[in-house]
């Protein structure tokens, strides 16, 4: 945890504010303002990723921090979703975007960093940023199983899916990344480890996050939407499994004698 | 549904939610059991499960043909299953493959070699004994001493055991034989440990190898003028600074790397002790404006001691040393007749590729750079997976996002998400 007393982090740390805003005032019900901040926050992520890209003359996508960074440009995606796709969670996705800047403005070094051998590979990034797409597609299909599971249905003006299908509708996106994800990994341990599949913790549980929205499709193509519940906790599960997988290192702390990987 | 696609159907729910619990437990129990039981003979029963359920609903389900992105998918996976199988150490007994598949060359700078040494486990007996703990420490417990005995096979009092990196395991060595033994739950198996030496058909080369690092900061001393101000100079001798006013001028006389202080003659000796431990440090003289000289000492490991004396606070800041930003290794491939086949410098994700093996820079000397290691693997399968991958990857992206969108760019309605 640190703070960053830079122009860099002062943007970023704008970009949080300015959303948490457009969250709040959208939550009181004042959607126009919520989606005019929205808007703004975006504006300024954008010069936050471009300042970035100036500073370090270069595509900011080959770390952390500027992958983070990147994906703070939630709002063409949330708005994509939200007009061409007719998912809802436009509010939610605010809160998301708070959320994937935390770890740039808080966590990571902003400083380039010194790759060690194994990192510095082509497939870094889009290994990353990939899996970091999917997970935001993914969480907004958690919001919508969660909406279908708690009876939480559009407005009748409103032209946008009932929330099981816009779940669905929201992994259709999802996948393909999560998939391209899990395949890169794959290739990348094949070039820096000599073997495509190693079998540790986390790419088993990679395996799992992949797995259970197989289960869901599979699933779901079954029965449609006859249990619509179950359809719904199976998403969830996928995400359980994400949020494992991203957090597996510090979890197996939990389970003694285990060994962990980055 | 008719029943048999219904049947099909489920197999294939119960086997993909089979897989997902098998892979939570395979994240419990670590990567070299993971491995293990994934490669084991049930497992090996349940891949061909998976496999056939494929092709069967392949061949039920008409439209696993008919679309072409579920094809791919569908056909991908069953790819992958059929590379992995012909990849793994029973693909390569069941089909007579000869190859190397996994092993170390050590090669030495200038000279050549087709030796790859190669680990081999057999299995001998299980101990059915919990050991708790004791595969953590070098020492071999009695009871297991016992058990070896009851075997038939004793371990000598020269035997060493060494924790293997993946601290699940240990190998006991001792003299000539090796042992490996792993833990599994309550269970310690014993495995005959050889290493036996195979050739290459052809050999590789090592013209050079070398070690190259980032740029980093070089060290520098930080010293306090007047008004608090805080200057630096390099750390290097005879770098001076003005330090303005009443205090004079500040020059580097020494550099240490294992700094001693003795006493000879009822005076301090500050000295460089080749057999010390690390303890770098400047000798500074700091020369008033009439002309008095002290002699100070700055510490890069303990920054700040000194500090309390009368002058200026001075800082010996070190970073520690470059990191490695590659290991490179140029290699060269010669054949039987004694002719270069092909060259590449490798380094870490840049592994050499030849006649179907992979070379990998893998270690390396640690003492005097005079040799590398190379791990060599055999590609048998690989690139029927990477088929495999291609065809998932492509049906998805096709399926999922591509079709809908000619589809909304020819002007139909989109039909998917029902
Ligand atoms: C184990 C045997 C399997 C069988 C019998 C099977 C069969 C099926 C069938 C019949 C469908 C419905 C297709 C349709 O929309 O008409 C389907 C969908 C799907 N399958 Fe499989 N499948 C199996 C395993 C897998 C595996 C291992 C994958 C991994 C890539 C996979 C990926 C998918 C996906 C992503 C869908 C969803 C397509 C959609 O919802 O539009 N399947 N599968």
């Amino acid at each position: 945890m640190e703070i960053k007393p830079t122009t860099q982090g002062v943007l970023i740390y704008v970009t949080m504010a300015v959303y948490l805003q457009a969250f709040i005032v959208s939550l009181l019900g004042r959607r126009k303002v919520g989606h005019a901040l929205y808007l703004i926050g975006f504006v300024v992520a954008a010069v936050s990723w471009g300042y970035r890209w100036y500073h370090v003359g270069h595509v900011p996508l080959q770390n952390l921090f500027e992958v983070f960074l990147f994906l703070g440009m939630i709002y063409p995606l949330s708005l994509f979703c939200r007009r061409v796709l007719r998912v809802g969670g436009y509010t939610a996705d605010m809160m998301i975007g708070v959320i994937v800047l935390f770890p740039a403005g808080f966590v990571f070094s902003a400083r380039p960093q010194q790759l060690p051998p194994a990192l510095q590979s082509w497939l870094f990034t889009p290994h990353v940023a990939v899996y970091m797409m999917s997970y935001i597609l993914m969480a907004k299909a958690t919001v919508q199983a969660v909406c279908q599971l708690i009876g939480l249905n559009p407005k009748p003006g409103e032209d946008i899916l009932a929330p099981e299908q816009a779940t669905y509708r929201m992994i259709y996106a999802g996948f393909p990344l999560l998939t391209l994800g899990l395949i890169l990994g794959s290739y990348w341990g094949k070039q820096a480890w000599g073997d495509y599949w190693a079998w540790d913790p986390k790419e088993l549980w990679s395996l799992v996050s992949w797995l259970a929205f197989l289960i869901y499709f599979h699933f779901r193509y079954m029965f449609g939407k006859k249990h619509p519940n179950i359809n719904s906790v199976l998403a969830i599960l996928g995400m359980v499994a994400i949020i494992i997988t991203l957090l597996w290192v510090n979890l197996s702390k939990l389970f003694p004698g285990m060994h962990s990987y980055a | 549904m008719n029943r048999f696609k219904r049947e099909i159907m489920w197999a294939a729910l119960v086997l993909i939610i089979a897989l997902t619990v098998l892979s939570i437990y395979g994240a419990f129990i670590g990567a070299e059991r993971a491995q293990a039981f994934f490669n084991s003979i049930p497992s090996a029963v349940f891949w061909a499960l998976f496999g056939l359920a494929l092709v069967a609903g392949l061949i039920a389900f008409r439209r696993l043909i008919r679309v072409p992105g579920l094809l791919l998918m569908h056909a991908g996976c069953i790819l992958v299953l059929i590379g992995g199988a012909l990849g793994s150490e029973k693909g390569y007994k069941a089909a007579g493959n000869e190859r190397v598949r996994e092993g170390w060359m050590t090669i030495y700078e200038g000279q050549r070699s087709n030796q790859a040494k190669v680990e081999k486990k057999i299995p001998l007996f299980n101990i059915s004994v919990d050991f708790a703990g004791s595969l953590d420490r070098r020492i071999i417990p009695e009871s297991l001493r016992q058990e070896f005995t009851k075997q038939q096979m004793t371990l000598s009092q020269k035997a060493v055991a060494w924790i293997s990196q993946a601290q699940r395991s240990w190998v006991i060595a001792d003299e000539p034989n090796q042992y490996f033994i792993r833990r599994e739950g309550v269970k310690l198996k014993v495995y005959d440990f050889v290493r036996e030496m195979k050739e290459l058909p052809f050999s590789i080369k090592l013209n050079d190898f070398r070690m190259e690092y980032y740029d980093y900061e070089a060290p520098y001393l930080e010293i306090e003028v007047t008004g608090s101000q805080l200057q630096r100079i390099p750390a290097e001798i005879g770098q001076q600074l003005d330090l303005g006013g009443e205090l004079g001028t500040a020059k580097i006389v020494r550099k240490f790397e294992r700094f001693k202080m003795s006493l000879e003659d009822g005076k301090q000796v500050a000295f460089e002790d080749p057999h010390g431990n690390p303890m770098p440090a400047l000798e500074i003289e700091i020369t008033s404006p009439a002309g008095e000289v002290t002699r100070r000492y700055a510490f890069s490991l303990m920054p700040g001691f000194g500090h309390s004396q009368s002058g200026p606070k001075l800082t010996y800041v070190k970073p520690t040393g470059g990191m490695v930003s590659d290991y490179i290794s140029e290699l060269e491939v010669i054949d039987k007749d004694g002719k270069v086949v092909a060259k590449k410098d490798i380094e870490v994700n840049h592994p050499l590729q030849y006649a179907g093996y992979r070379f990998y820079q893998s270690s390396y000397d640690q003492e005097g750079g005079r040799y590398t290691v190379l791990q060599v693997v055999s590609d048998t399968g690989v690139m029927v997976v990477f088929a495999g991958y291609w065809a998932i990857c492509v049906g998805v992206v096709w399926h999922m996002w591509l079709r809908h969108l000619f589809k909304k760019i020819g002007g139909k309605t989109q039909t998917h998400g029902n």
